[in-house]
């Protein structure tokens, strides 16, 4: 007993010491202050490290706008009652917007917004904003199959040259596909990446393997490295690190990249790369916040405004003819005329689809509403920013599934 | 030298029955000793000290916000430091509590699927509370009985026990159970414990533990044959006590709260079961229990000391900008010294003199 009440006693101490000379500094005039919340720290070099780079960048725009961004980053918050703690943190140091940058971060967002009306909360690759019934919580996705898509004609370039030139046959030309998970997000993408090469080698062919982890290191090598086994002589990855870029490599196989520019890892085999550009979607809430308007409650912005951008290439490595190939797709795909999920161009069991739910209501992860086929393409991200293309179309061979 | 032994330049002797207010000199020293060394590291990343200690305090205590969530973060530390304690008193070195706390989680959460919907909230709560109790308290009586039975090592067999049951949660939160991405659906609001004085009420519910710990340890035939054993294994046989019974009896026990601590963070703080349903609490309680003397009211203090340690040092981050690991250190040294003062009040350093007799000594 003795010891609790010293103890108890210490920490009276400390508080009547310390309290007095501390406190939560506001933000002075006219700085706006940003907290972001990530699931990892930039030294994942992937998905947390390219947010750093959308806020820096979003920063260095605003600043010459004359608009000055105060940011309180939380790294490496989990999905669980911490990220609840650090909204929390954040909203009560001032902060008037909190991003969370994990889908699972959303459920612990929830909690704190209705607490704190006049905070605007986002939570980035999320879905619910449009029927949590609050006001300051917002989703934001970029439409990173439209990289994709230029990814895959890259790619497609690659494996076409090697048929030309020989070293490969016809039907030798199989991507290997590292993916997390098989969800929505994941299969939209490679869906997209597939269909761009495609469109410029059209004997490809595509293996897809689940590590069922947005992030393990040694997994996500392990799917690479049998993927090369399995023929395929061009990896590409939806997964938070770079050991498939080494493995693709170390076995002599070629390599796009996502996230970050991994050439430097992995010289002799990466070929480009694509990524969100978060700065464009930070820039104009953080401005619209400044000037007191409202932020969209959900955004989804692609090629046009440069919200999701190819990464340098690797020139060394490019088939001839590949930079004009991706620019003649590029600004096709930004005026309109070409669409990534063109239905004539592929098909799922043997036949044009035709009909296709977006939207899932009623919380079982079918989705029941909003049809998403018409105008001759499956429009992707038009119902939420978050993608939702699910199907499994022909050419894609699935070598396991992970939820 | 010529001399015949060679005295040390320092010896150790045991101390016994150092003064009390010695022993409180001693244990507030290191703590002032932790502070300077955490001054320290501190002056290394290019902050000012005093401005870094006083967002600490201010950070777990500066608003009634702030003390509510110190005060969540402290419930699962002081439940499991209560479970542990009956072990650590027969010299029974669980630490499984990690496992332990998962299993009761997975259990409640299993009849939460069960159930609900079909029960109102109070019924579906008890049961989760009691499936809880029953699934820690397997997971905890495993090892117990293996160890009566054929001796196994307990240390190991618990710590592994943790893996297992943590890699069951990960292939169900991924598999049969998932919802989307991985994550398993948040527990419907009649799982969920209700909140008194907006604090969820696993608060209630380890202040209780406290009490009834206190009571069984001290005063129950129980509590004094877990001291027998713990005292002299041989002892006790002598007495004719069933030293396996009992061993796997109060492993049952044990897991069987840290299984009811494990229901309180899924259903009170996390509101879903997810692998991190443990978060390292299961080891951190070792140091409260440990720190505490095993002693179910010092442990109120200590484990609240500990959540506003880490509720604290967050905001360290928050607003000093220094990484995470900066307060891990800080909370490492405090712990360090805070532990290992115990042994300067055990033991006392002599020096040696060159006069016989005239013994210096020091602390």
């Amino acid at each position: 007993m003795k010891r609790m009440l010293a103890l108890l006693l210490c920490l009276a101490l400390a508080c009547a010491l310390f309290v007095g000379c501390s406190g939560n500094k506001k933000a002075s005039g006219d700085t706006i202050r940003v907290g972001l919340i990530c699931i990892g720290d930039e030294n994942d070099q992937g998905y947390t490290y390219n947010f750093i780079r959308g806020k820096d960048a979003a920063t260095k725009a605003l600043k010459a706008k004359g608009i000055n961004v105060e940011w309180i980053v939380k790294w490496n918050i989990g999905e669980s009652s911490d990220c609840e703690d650090a909204n929390i943190e954040l909203a009560e140091a001032g902060c008037q917007l909190v991003i969370n940058n994990s889908f699972g971060h959303e459920d612990y967002m929830l909690k704190v917004a209705p607490d704190y009306p006049d905070v605007q909360f986002v939570s980035c690759t999320n879905q619910q904003s449009w029927n949590d019934k609050l006001d300051n919580t917002h989703n934001a996705f970029a439409s990173i199959y439209e990289a994709r898509y230029l990814a895959g004609v890259v790619a497609g370039m690659k494996l076409q040259q090697m048929i030309d030139e020989g070293k490969i046959k016809a039907n030798e030309a199989v991507i290997g596909y590292v993916g997390a998970y098989s969800f929505a997000e994941v299969i939209s993408g490679f869906t997209s990446y597939y269909l761009g090469a495609r469109s410029v080698c059209p004997s490809v062919t595509m293996k897809v393997q689940f590590t069922g982890s947005w992030s393990d290191a040694a997994a996500e090598a392990t799917a690479a490295d049998a993927l090369c086994d399995a023929g395929c002589v061009l990896i590409s990855q939806h997964a938070d690190n770079s050991t498939p870029a080494t493995t693709a490599q170390k076995k002599g196989a070629y390599f796009t990249s996502y996230n970050n520019d991994m050439t430097e890892v992995a010289p002799d085999a990466c070929l480009v790369g694509c990524r969100i550009d978060w700065s464009i979607y930070f820039e104009e809430i953080i401005e619209a916040i400044a000037k007191g308007e409202t932020i969209p409650q959900d955004w989804c912005k692609g090629l046009a405004d440069g919200a999701v951008v190819l990464t340098p290439y690797n020139d060394a490595l490019l088939a001839p003819g590949t930079k004009e190939k991706v620019e003649e797709a590029k600004a096709k795909i930004i005026s309109g005329e070409l669409k990534v999920f063109d239905t004539t161009t592929f098909t799922v069991g043997g036949k044009e689809l035709t009909q296709a739910f977006a939207l899932d209501t009623d919380g079982d992860f079918v989705p029941d509403s909003v049809e998403a086929v018409y105008d001759g393409c499956y429009n992707e991200s038009t119902a939420q920013s978050a993608p939702y293309f699910a199907l499994a179309i022909d050419g894609i061979e699935w070598l396991n599934s992970a939820f | 030298m010529g001399e015949k032994t060679k005295t040390p330049l320092i010896r150790l002797a045991k101390r016994d029955g150092l003064n009390p207010s010695a022993a409180w000199g001693i244990r507030l020293a290191s703590i002032l000793v932790a502070l300077l060394l955490g001054s320290l590291v501190i002056l290394i990343t290019g902050n000012n000290p005093f401005e870094a200690y006083g967002i600490i305090v201010n950070g777990a205590l500066g608003s009634e916000v702030f003390v509510r969530q110190t005060i969540k973060n402290a419930i699962p530390l002081l439940g499991c430091a209560i479970a542990i304690a009956p072990c650590f008193k027969m010299r029974f070195w669980n630490i499984g509590a990690e496992g332990q706390i998962t299993a009761g989680a997975l259990a409640a959460t299993f009849i939460m699927r069960q159930m609900v919907g079909k029960v109102p909230s109070v019924v579906l709560l008890l049961a989760m509370g009691l499936a809880a109790a029953i699934g820690g308290g397997i997971w905890g009586l495993i090892p117990a009985f293996f160890k009566a039975k054929w001796n196994t090592n307990e240390t190991l067999f618990t710590l592994m026990m943790n893996y297992i049951i943590i890699g069951v949660v990960s292939w169900l939160q991924i598999g049969p159970w998932t919802a989307n991405q991985g994550r398993m659906a948040q527990f419907d609001e009649a799982a969920c414990l209700p909140k008194v004085m907006n604090i969820h009420c696993g608060w209630i519910i380890v202040l209780v533990l406290v009490v009834f710990m206190f009571i069984y340890m001290k005063y129950s035939k129980h509590g004094y044959e877990i001291s027998v054993i713990g005292d002299s294994e041989n002892t006790a046989r002598y007495a004719g006590m069933n030293v396996g019974y009992i061993m796997m009896r109060t492993m049952f026990l044990s897991g069987a709260i840290c299984g009811i601590v494990g229901f309180i963070v899924a259903s009170g703080a996390n509101n879903t079961l997810s692998a991190e349903v443990a978060n390292g609490v299961g080891f951190t309680s070792i140091t409260v229990a440990w720190l505490s003397q095993l002693n179910p009211f010092v442990m109120i203090a200590i484990s609240m000391m500990l959540a506003v340690l880490e509720k604290g040092t967050s905001s360290l981050n928050t607003w000093l900008a220094v990484p995470a690991s900066v307060s891990d250190i800080i909370i490492g040294l405090l712990l360090f010294c805070m532990l290992g003062c115990e042994f300067f009040i055990n033991y006392k350093l002599i020096f040696r003199s060159s006069h016989n007799g005239k013994e210096g000594e020091a602390k």
